[in-house]
């Protein structure tokens, strides 16, 4: 390690930088400005017009061999922090050489990565010297959105050359996993400065930036978290609502059930209060996805029938093939619960059982055996 | 002649719907498989073992049997079979049935779910018929059974009816017509029964290890193909025997600790090895295990295995099930035992608990070939597939779904990957660079992670791996990360439902107790292996074989004591835990011989 801080120091020498201090190595015009422009790559949506103002935070970063490189909030005309970043330039070391990376990288309110970009005058060069090509900043992005990288769990000197390296204490089968995942996840000959770009990313600073917003959370945040795109702020902000604030959400709750990934949406199905399920209104968006969502969310969906409205069976009986095998069983299990049924239900079982196209008829054709 | 007899059932019953003269044939009993295999995985779902073509997009040879015919007649001939992927597609695993020489124009494996096909009327002597088992796609057509009656009366597909009708049909009687005693039946034979059941005969019980397979091992096995994880703990000398070497899962090197894992069971003179034998009943009286049930997977053949301990190694719990145990299934509520890891949420350990499990695989490989290989289309495939591209699966090929019992709906499961598999394959051979690959190996074996974990005195936590709680019974260590996995599906819609993600914890080194080793209410049983008393998040760690061995190896020697003074299993706990340590400790100091090492 420290043959690689020399190195490094002889590098800043040569190429004009002092140890002391932030190198003054971007000069790009943006840097330590605020934000006007959705970043190069970026996961968050961006509103046209967005402003941000850059504000100072005490949280910040440790980079090897230079020190503190600070991290600043992204504020709205509100003066409502929006993201975080930080403009950091990295010494990326392998076999001995070192070069500097500049990257602006940005964190969401929770600390999660949200983008970053990179300066034209600085731009990112492999092992061999060859520079990033577009398709390889992209890859980047994609390795950086993986919180659970298999970067994560490896040393460097692990990951080079023969990544599979056998561990005994290994994971259920890291090895074999490991060639393919590794190849894959990083830009081709730059695993040094993505493995340098990862570990900025998710080290310490995510948790300092959460407790940040945290300090600074009320109801405002939590709502417009709840309402952004981010599967990360909405199941935050979901996890933090009272009975009360479901229900008075509960239109942006079932937007949200609707356009989210199925693991917020299994989370709100599970989570709803009790009370929604004695509202046909509260209740009724969340059928109208019926057919749409995911496989998991339907099943949960599902363990409501009992107190779903009529109309509610009627829809379903119209959306048959919609249902797995073992779903399709609840479904009709539920009916024959009934004391009656109405009869255009029994009129959507006939057609769907008669149907050639739908892989699961026959379940329906045996019920009709078995109960008309 | 005698035992062709035996290995048929035949009927000559009165039972009313049944004739003198119809004749019954279980597939699984054929005479020569051919290149179709048995599959006894999903009996309890489906009712028998069945014969399957799995073929991997090539025809298999076909499976042939002779049968006796009592009279001359004309017969009406079904088999119960499944088309396997119902669809708008030709069914995938077609095939059809050979009598005397004479392919009947029927093809088979066309109906949805399992169900008597019906295939016309044959005129048949009195005297020797051939059968034979005719593949028409490679793609695991599946017969469970042949049925030539007088009349004209379709067998129940219900199976419950069918399950009734059968046992009236083979004049079986309720009790097997063997009965055996041993002093422990341990059933199961992954890592953690054979190690169980090694232990135990080691210290002089006569063991009896039955398991559903042709070879050792469960999921470590060269039919499954996973290599072992974890370490040794006080058991290497016996683990050692058990174990694999570091190849990728589903490497067919697996094929190497295969024979050293069978050659080393086989070696000891008091252990009865029942391979090809699946347990399918237990019976407690008083909370305690009476007897164990089980039937040769090709013959029907019955025994009742009779102890005064009993050892579930089944990965599933079922003899716990059976015999009434309590269990547990899914994902407690973060709650529960405060299990929550911040960083993965919902992934980690659910707010509500729910009925999540770590999923099943189905390993597979290809391999490149000299000349060019054809793969055909599989439509019936796609949907699963996607666009999804591969010419291997690993670990990462794994299902769960919530929906899905990784028991109840093993065969969908089982299927679903066979699904996601070939499609996946036949994506990649579109391009050219794998003109010249061929599909090498698939299994149709279902390696699962989770399902019953019975409940013991002590439930393990992730909570005690975490802290490294030096438990006071403490009999199995580890040192390997605990890994829980998810599917990546729940992250992206867009995903392949069949591929999963890994988080993992750095644990400290983590001690299990024996209290997690016994069932809680059921006095004679004990179970090793990832069926053990532990909850969700705490099987993450604990489930890899060579963890799943020391607790084999653990219970083996527990089970010596509890003879020793006719006690039961928790009686070790509160009276002999010393003996029982000192016992283990004594493991490490009986030295590898060279030959083994
Ligand atoms: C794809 C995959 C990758 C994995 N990776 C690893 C890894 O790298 N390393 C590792 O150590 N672990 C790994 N695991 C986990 C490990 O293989 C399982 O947890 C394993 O099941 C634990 O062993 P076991 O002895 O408890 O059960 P099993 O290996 O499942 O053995 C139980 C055996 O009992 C038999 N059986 C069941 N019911 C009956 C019955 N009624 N009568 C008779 N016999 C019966 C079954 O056929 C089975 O063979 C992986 C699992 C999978 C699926």
């Amino acid at each position: 390690m420290r043959y690689q801080v020399w190195i490094i120091a002889l590098f800043f020498m040569a190429t004009g930088f002092s140890q002391s201090g932030l190198p003054t190595a971007v000069s790009d015009s943006s840097r330590n400005k605020g934000l006007i422009r959705r970043p190069e790559f970026y996961i968050l949506d961006w509103k046209r017009g967005t402003q941000l103002k850059r504000k100072p935070t005490t949280i910040s970063i440790i980079v090897d061999s230079i020190g503190l490189q600070g991290v600043d909030a992204l504020v709205d005309v509100a003066g409502r922090p929006v993201l975080y970043a930080s403009d950091i330039s990295t010494p990326v070391c392998a076999d001995g050489e070192c070069r500097l990376m500049h990257i602006r990288l940005y964190w969401t309110l929770l600390g999660h990565y949200a983008g970053f970009d990179h300066y034209p005058s600085f731009p990112f060069t492999k092992h061999d010297h060859d520079e990033f090509q577009s398709a390889d900043y992209l890859k980047l992005h994609q390795l950086l959105m993986d919180n659970n990288s298999i970067l994560k769990r490896r040393k460097v000197e692990e990951l080079v050359d023969k990544p599979i390296a056998p561990k005994k204490d290994g994971a259920d089968a890291v090895a074999g996993a490991t060639i393919t995942e590794v190849k894959e996840s990083i830009v081709t000959g730059a695993l040094y400065s993505c493995y340098t770009a990862w570990h900025l990313v998710h080290g310490g600073v995510r948790e300092q930036i959460k407790r940040r917003t945290l300090s600074m959370m009320d109801d405002n945040m939590f709502l417009r978290m709840l309402d952004s795109n981010n599967p990360e702020y909405q199941l935050f902000a979901l996890k933090r609502l009272n009975k009360e604030q479901y229900e008075e959400n509960y239109k942006v709750i079932a937007e949200v059930f609707e356009s989210g990934i199925p693991l917020v949406r299994t989370f709100i199905i599970k989570n709803l209060p009790a009370s929604f399920w004695d509202s046909q209104e509260w209740q009724r968006p969340f059928w109208e996805c019926f057919a749409k969502i995911d496989i998991n969310s339907r099943s949960l969906l599902l363990n409501h029938l009992g107190k779903s409205p009529e109309t509610v069976l009627e829809d379903i009986s119209k959306q048959l093939g919609a249902m797995t095998k073992n779903q399709l069983k609840v479904f009709l299990g539920h009916l024959a619960s009934l004391d009656g049924v109405n009869p255009s239900i029994w009129n959507n079982l006939r057609a769907f059982s008669n149907s050639k196209a739908e892989a699961n008829a026959y379940i329906v054709t045996h019920f009709l055996e078995d109960h008309e | 002649m005698q035992k062709i007899r035996m290995l048929l059932w035949m009927l000559l019953v009165s039972g009313s719907m049944m004739s003198q003269s119809d004749v019954y044939v279980e597939t699984e009993s054929f005479i020569e498989k051919g290149g179709w295999v048995v599959d006894p995985q999903f009996v309890e779902q489906m009712g028998s073992p069945y014969l399957m073509a799995h073929g991997f997009g090539e025809r298999v040879e076909n499976a042939s049997t002779s049968v006796h015919f009592e009279n001359t007649g004309e017969y009406h001939v079904w088999a119960r079979t499944k088309n396997w992927v119902p669809g708008s597609w030709d069914p995938p695993g077609m095939f059809k049935i050979m009598i005397n020489g004479r392919e009947l124009e029927k093809t088979l494996g066309t109906s949805p779910g399992w169900s008597w096909e019906y295939l016309g009327t044959v005129v048949l002597q009195s005297g020797t018929v051939g059968i034979q088992l005719v593949d028409q796609t490679g793609f695991n057509g599946r017969c469970d059974a042949i049925y030539f009656s007088t009349s004209d009366t379709r067998p129940p597909n219900s199976l419950e009816k069918l399950m009734e009708w059968r046992k009236k049909i083979t004049a079986k009687p309720d009790v097997p017509e063997q009965e055996q005693r041993y002093d422990l039946v341990v059933v199961g034979g992954g890592i953690a029964g054979c190690a169980a059941a090694i232990a135990a005969a080691e210290q002089g019980l006569k063991v009896a290890l039955i398991h559903d397979r042709p070879v050792l091992g469960g999921n470590a096995s060269s039919e499954i193909r996973v290599h072992t994880l974890g370490i040794y703990g006080h058991f290497e000398r016996i683990l050692k025997k058990l174990d694999t070497e570091h190849y990728p899962n589903g490497s067919a090197e697996a094929k190497k600790d295969q024979e050293k894992r069978d050659n080393n069971v086989k070696s000891y003179a008091n252990i009865d090895l029942y391979l090809n034998w699946r347990a399918y009943d237990a019976a407690a009286e008083n909370d305690t295990v009476r007897h164990v049930d089980a039937a040769n997977t090709s013959s029907g053949k019955r025994k009742r295995f009779s102890a005064p301990y009993f050892v579930d190694s089944t990965g599933d719990g079922w003899i716990g099930y059976w015999a009434g145990a309590e269990f547990s299934y899914g994902r407690e509520s973060m709650d529960t035992y405060g299990e929550e890891w911040e960083e993965w949420g919902e992934l980690w350990s659910p707010k509500e608990a729910d009925n999540a499990v770590m999923g099943s695989s189905v390993l597979w490989g290809s391999k490149e070939t000299e000349t060019k290989q054809d793969f055909p289309e599989v439509p019936w495939a796609m949907p699963v597939a996607k666009q999804h591209e591969e010419v291997n699966g690993e670990w990462q090929w794994e299902f769960s779904r919530n929906d899905l019992n990784q028991i109840d709906d093993a065969e969908e499961i089982r299927d679903h990957m066979l699904r996601a598999i070939y499609g996946s394959f036949a994506n990649a051979k579109k391009n050219p660079e794998n003109a010249t690959r061929k599909l090498e190996w698939v299994s149709y074996l279902v390696g699962k992670r989770e399902s019953r974990r019975l409940v013991g005195d002590h439930i393990f936590t992730f909570n005690d791996a975490k802290a490294g709680t030096k438990f006071p019974d403490a009999v199995v260590i580890e040192t390997r990360e605990v890994d829980v996995h998810y599917q990546t599906v729940l992250e992206d819609a867009e995903n392949p439902d069949f591929i999963s993600e890994a988080l993992f914890y750095k644990t400290p080194k983590y001690y299990i107790p024996y209290r997690s080793l016994y069932s809680k209410n059921i006095n004679n049983l004990f179970m090793a292996g990832r069926n053990f008393s532990t909850s969700h998040a705490g099987l993450g760690g604990p489930r890899v074989m060579r963890t799943t061995g020391q607790m084999g190896a653990a219970v083996g020697l527990a089970a010596s004591l509890c003879k020793k003074y006719d006690v039961n299993p928790r009686e070790i706990y509160t009276g002999y835990l010393n003996e029982y340590l000192k016992l283990i400790e004594a493991q490490k100091y009986v030295g590898i011989p060279e030959s083994k090492k």
